[in-house]
């Protein structure tokens, strides 16, 4: 079973954000980084699946600055088998259309039996590229996996819908799996895994060599939001308070519409 | 400007959610139709074309026959955005039709500024106003992002459409949540009960309100390890993680590791008789009150609206 | 007359006696000989572990704890009973010896007698009085055990055992000395320097003349024998202690207290990190479970063992050393209980109080090690969590690193970065840098250093968390990682002093970085201060304030910091009530060997514990000297409801409210 699992490096979501000079993304300064935290579902899953098949061959994928190849060493220390690393220092102005396409094209004659990835990323979180790659690919791609078994190359998978509910799907390898909260618990690696993750393969590849696709769109300002209630206090008698409150409720939040 | 609106249902009821799309293309001023896979039995209080696919037929995830409909409706109406609901069908279906359509995608798009588009990004601490440059763009609304202001209404004009094609994906059929497991990390709205609710019974004080709100309760370590209330329900490091839409903490004064599991909610309101309270420094809005007496009230009221 | 006795007298000093006397003694000391080296073999299936360096030390420990017997009579009531008997054997033991010299050496050889006279009527009463002071021990001990044993201690049949046979050698020593006294000394002037023996001679005397001697040669023989089966004994049960026990304190660990053995996580050879089998564990940690005495002292003490959670040190440690006798391929981790072992506060109380001198912590943390480094397993997910955190962010709390300087940002005081002209490098810590209430803690600390007229100077969004809690988790690879990244950045800035308000900092900083290359002097705050105050440069007026002191264990029993922090209370003007345990015996928060990370899931909550014995003393605040204490205590006292009545504080703000 050939599996390729692509991840993305994402600012830890706790660092305190900053606009960039173009005032078009983050700044890059200050910020700690991690792997995506729906990227590690994936990973652990990828790993899972070789460890149930007792066979296998693990590719995981990221783009990006060399920095990158941290969190991938991660991933290898989990257990995925070589690195694909696509060198690319401009990666948060692509859009995932030609993240997608870049990861379309590395993997196509491939041959990967599954590829999984997170359902979205936590910065830009537009939940596409898993999708865009099935359809580039044209494999059947199911999204937001929150349970996934595999046997004699038969998936059954349950999607996460709302409300608690789940969708139960069936379908053949090869194909695509956006995974979700719930599908597993990343493990942490051993140390005899971190050691040997040093030794595995890592090749780096300009992206220039995979992206065919002209982006479709752009950031033109990034910005934080007004703070809705401001650090608000309410002071006063029971019946006001509830008023005031249930007036905030209403304006600052779609809870209650 | 046409918007072509992809309403849903499931189990053959339109989802309320539906009447978001409609809410955005009245924010645009832009003509629509509507696409469902769905039931003739429920369909949508709204006056326009509505291409109807029968859900028996189409089935209810079913990507590849979604999508061949779409393109078909999308070949009749020629609209300018295809637009969907953020949720698990519409991200699910979204990247295929805009892939298909050689159209940019802009995922959970919260508002419109200046007919342009904004989306949140890095867990909502950010904003991003996005440009596109192709003819159609799909676009998908955040939950609860747009919303009518009254009762929709009207009768939609029908045209059936119909389509059996799947490409290997094979529903089989709905999973019910489990009762009993509580799963904050997934909940919208989280009451929580810290140790200013004094005694157990008051629990209840706070499971009311949450109830009211349709939305889970949870506790503070300390009121965890009282066990006035299970484990599962624990918000903080040592329990969940959350960050639902609402978060309301009644008598949590925030200790640090209460804050770093809830603190990345969207709207935070602090019930504490503590001005003071570190659970101030992250809350949008920190009423000063006697819980005991607050919360009661503001049940009533939330389940009078 | 001459005051002496006939050695031999009634059972002849024949070829008939000496033969036989001598066979058996040679049998049972071969067998005692054979017993200990199937145990040496059994402590050879361990690691290699150096422990006869400095053997002029090593010496000492022994002399103070084996003649002297200091640590057994620290707990003063079976501690003494213990002593006394072990100094009245011991005097039986040289005087056996003296005899055994005298009467088949010295006298056969060269005819030279030295147990005459007044030194004969010393031995005689010595040893008399030395006898009957055994049996009044043992048979105190004897009546502790069987008839009020205290809570935790465990009787075998290795304990009726031994007090039988001690009983039995010891009686039938006084009735081979009634009846020989009965024939040959009543009446004359030697008989009042027995006076047991008189006693005894007494009681026996109306039996005559031919049944004296009969009785005498017929308990000789059996105290002979009975000697010699105790020989046999010693290896074969609990009886070993007297050579373990004493062993052991030769090969104790000489310090630093508390610092861990550093792992080399770079050899490439090496496959498997911490113990989850006996072959990954020193024969010192298979040796110790032979030295314990299960005499439950450490049990007494374990804050986990006493808020019902599922590890006793003791029965640890001897868990290991019947695994290695018993099942040496069984799985360790397993066998000693995986709760038990995360339940560890590594508050060294068990260590600190052992009179075998037995490692528990060491052991405990090489078994999380295997646990975490290569199973990748953690007591709970909260752990995981906080350990991900930190390799994302420099700390456990998750919070941005680039903020952990924000605390000191109106206080006056610069980064190194900024300026690293400095008199002090304060080591802020995790908790000091982001958790509000120690940040309070902390300003206190620096508000005190200027009034001082001390430049400090932090390390800001360069500082990590010193890894301590990780590493006493068992992840040895983060916390390595860790400490070279601060090693680093110290070690750029060349400073001369690092101050730390945290003890699990001072311990990890002075200690274990020592390994790792740091060389710069570290001192915890609450020195720091109290020389700031003895060399006037600060100075501090008393203020009414009644208080308890809680000792945190790492400032406590890890470094032996007592007096400092209280002097520093009672220049601020405290009246202090202790709480029933205090120094060395103080009784942990709960936070410490990483369960700062974790959730108490199971019994009693520790802080708790600790919080109603502060509320105990009356006082109205509890002084501690550690943000993991605080920390635990903020929410202890919820815990105990004792909200009202007990406010606990950090010792730097007292003295920041009192600054003169």
């Amino acid at each position: 079973m050939k599996i390729l699992v692509c991840i993305k490096q994402v600012p830890d979501m706790e660092s305190k954000f900053k606009i960039d000079d173009a005032g078009t993304w983050y700044s890059k300064a200050d910020l700690a980084w991690r792997m995506n935290e729906y990227d590690e579902y994936a990973v652990e899953q990828a790993v899972q699946v070789k460890e149930q098949l007792k066979e296998g061959d693990i590719t995981v994928l990221c783009i990006g600055s060399d920095k990158v190849k941290e969190t991938m060493k991660k991933a290898l220390a989990m257990g995925c088998d070589r690195g694909a690393h696509v060198s690319d220092e401009d990666s948060s102005l692509k859009e995932p259309l030609q993240i997608a396409g870049v990861i379309a094209e590395y993997a196509r004659d491939k041959g990967f039996d599954l590829i999984f990835t997170g359902m979205q990323s936590q910065d830009r979180g537009s939940g596409q590229v898993g999708l865009l790659v099935a359809e580039m690919l044209g494999l059947p791609g199911v999204s937001t996996v929150v349970d996934f078994s595999i046997e004699g190359g038969v998936i059954a998978a349950k999607r996460e819908l709302e409300g608690g509910m789940k969708a139960c799907v069936s379908l053949k390898v090869p194909a695509v799996i956006t995974c979700q909260l719930g599908l597993n618990t990343p493990r942490y690696p051993t140390l005899p895994n971190i050691m040997k993750a040093k030794k595995k393969e890592l090749i780096s590849t300009p992206i220039a060599e995979l992206l065919k696709v002209d982006a479709r769109q752009g950031t033109e300002k990034m910005y934080f939001p007004e703070k809705k209630g401001g650090g608000l206090v309410l002071e006063g008698e029971t019946p006001e308070l509830v008023e005031q409150l249930v007036k905030i409720l209403k304006e600052k939040t779609s809870v209650l519409s | 400007m046409k918007l072509l609106l992809v309403a849903e249902s499931r189990e053959g009821k339109l989802l309320n959610s539906s009447y978001e799309l409609v809410a955005f293309a009245r924010e645009l001023g832009a003509d629509t139709a509507m696409f469902l896979v769905g039931a003739e039995g429920d369909l949508p209080a709204y006056d326009g074309t509505l291409y109807l696919a029968d859900s028996g037929t189409a089935g209810e995830y079913n990507p590849s026959c979604h999508k061949s409909l779409i393109l078909e409706v999308v070949e009749k109406e020629n609209p300018d955005m295809v637009v969907f609901c953020h949720s698990s069908y519409g991200w699910d279906l979204a990247p295929r039709i805009a892939y298909s359509l050689n159209a940019a995608q802009v995922s959970e798009v919260v508002e419109v500024q200046d007919g342009q588009l904004v989306v949140p990004a890095c867990n909502a601490k950010l904003r991003r106003k996005v440009k596109t440059s192709t003819v159609k763009t799909v676009v998908t609304l955040q939950a609860g992002a747009f919303g009518l202001t009254e009762e929709p209404a009207g009768t939609p004009s029908v045209e059936k459409i119909n389509q059996d094609s799947s490409d290997g994906i094979e529903f089989t059929g709905y999973e019910q949540a489990e009762s009993g497991g509580v799963d904050l990390g997934k909940a919208t709205i989280i009451v929580s009960a810290g140790r200013g609710i004094g005694k157990p019974e008051n629990v209840s004080i706070v499971a009311d309100l949450a109830a009211a709100l349709g939305g889970e309760y949870g506790a503070s370590r300390p009121v965890v390890d009282a066990e006035w209330v299970e484990h599962n329900r624990q918000v903080g490091t040592t329990g969940q993680t959350v960050a639902p839409k609402l978060y309301i903490a009644c008598g949590i004064s925030g200790a640090i590791q209460h804050l770093a599991g809830m603190k990345k909610s969207e709207f935070i309101v602090a019930i504490n008789t503590d001005k003071d309270a570190p659970i101030g420094e992250v809350a949008d809005v920190l009423v000063v009150a006697d819980l005991k007496q607050l919360v009661p009230a503001l049940t009533e009221k939330i389940k009078s609206l | 007359m001459e005051f002496t006795r006939e050695i031999y007298w009634n059972v002849g000093h024949g070829a008939s006696t000496l033969i036989p006397m001598y066979l058996l003694t040679i049998v049972a000391l071969a067998l005692l000989v054979k017993g200990i080296w199937q145990r040496v073999q059994v402590y050879r299936t361990g690691l290699p572990l150096v422990r006869n360096d400095q053997v002029a030390t090593r010496l000492l420990r022994v002399v103070d704890n084996v003649l002297l017997q200091k640590k057994v009579v620290q707990v003063a009531w079976p501690g003494m009973l213990h002593g006394l008997f072990f100094w009245g054997f011991g005097l039986l033991f040289i005087g056996t010896v003296l005899i055994v010299i005298q009467a088949d050496f010295t006298d056969l050889l060269f005819d030279v007698k030295f147990l005459t006279g007044t030194f004969y009527k010393l031995f005689s009463i010595v040893l008399d009085i030395a006898g009957l002071l055994c049996i009044l021990m043992l048979g105190g001990l004897l009546v502790r055990r069987y008839f009020f044993p205290p809570e935790g201690l465990e009787t075998k049949s290795d304990d009726a055992v031994m007090h039988g046979m001690l009983l039995a050698i010891l009686i039938t020593g006084f009735i081979i000395e009634g009846a020989r006294m009965a024939v040959t000394e009543l009446g004359t002037p030697l008989a009042p320097w027995s006076p047991v023996g008189l006693v005894v001679a007494k009681a026996v005397s109306p039996i005559g003349e031919n049944g004296l001697l009969a009785l005498h040669k017929v308990t000789w023989w059996v105290h002979l024998l009975l000697v010699m089966v105790f020989f046999y004994l010693i290896p074969a049960t609990k009886f070993r202690h007297i050579l373990t026990t004493s062993a052991n304190y030769f090969f104790s660990d000489l310090g630093p207290k508390g610092k861990l053995v550093n792992l080399d996580l770079e050899d490439e050879d090496k496959e498997t990190f911490g113990a989850s089998s006996l072959k990954e564990l020193t024969w010192k940690d298979i040796f110790d479970g032979d030295a314990c005495t299960q005499c439950k002292r450490c049990q007494d003490r374990c804050p986990a063992y006493n808020t019902d959670k599922p590890l006793s040190p003791m029965k640890l440690v001897r868990e290991i050393t019947r695994i290695a006798h018993d099942d040496p391929e069984g799985n360790m981790i397993e066998l000693c209980d995986k709760d038990a072992i995360w339940s560890c506060t590594t508050c060294r109380a068990c260590q600190e109080i052992c009179p075998a001198a037995i490692e528990h912590v060491g052991k405990i943390i090489e078994l999380r090690r295997s646990m975490v480094l290569m199973e990748g397993e953690f007591p709970g997910e909260e752990v995981m969590t906080a350990m991900e955190a930190t390799e994302v962010n420099g700390n456990p709390l998750g919070m941005g690193y680039a903020e952990r300087g924000d605390w000191a940002e109106d206080l006056g005081i610069k980064t190194l970065a900024q300026d690293s002209e400095v008199d002090v490098l304060y080591f802020v810590g995790c908790y000091g840098s982001f958790d509000k209430r120690n940040i309070k803690v902390a300003k206190s600390f620096v508000k005190l250093c200027q009034a001082a007229g001390v430049k400090v100077g932090i390390l800001g969004k360069e500082e990590k968390c010193c890894g301590e809690p990780m590493r006493k988790m068992g992840n040895e690879y983060l916390y390595q990682t860790l400490a070279m990244e601060n090693i680093e950045m110290i070690k750029a800035y060349d400073v001369a002093k690092i101050v730390t308000s945290c003890p699990h900092c001072y311990n990890t900083l002075n200690k274990d970085y020592r390994d790792l290359g740091l060389e710069t002097e570290v001192v915890t705050y609450t020195v720091f201060l109290k020389e700031l105050i003895d060399s006037g440069r600060l100075r501090i007026s008393g203020g009414e304030l009644s208080c308890t002191y809680h000792d945190s264990c790492y400032l406590g029993r890890h470094n032996d910091i007592y007096d400092p922090p209280r002097e520093l209370l009672k220049l601020a003007g405290a009246a202090i009530s202790e709480m029933d345990k205090n120094r060395a015996e103080g009784f942990c928060c709960s936070a410490g060997g990483g369960r700062i990370l974790a959730e108490e899931k199971l019994g009693e909550r520790i802080n708790v514990k600790r919080v109603n014995m502060a509320v105990e003393t009356g006082a109205e605040v509890l002084v501690s000297n550690c943000p993991f204490c605080l920390t635990m205590f903020e929410d202890g006292v919820k815990g105990a409801e004792a909200e009202d009545k007990l406010q606990p504080r950090d010792i730097a703000e007292i003295l920041a409210e009192r600054l003169g």
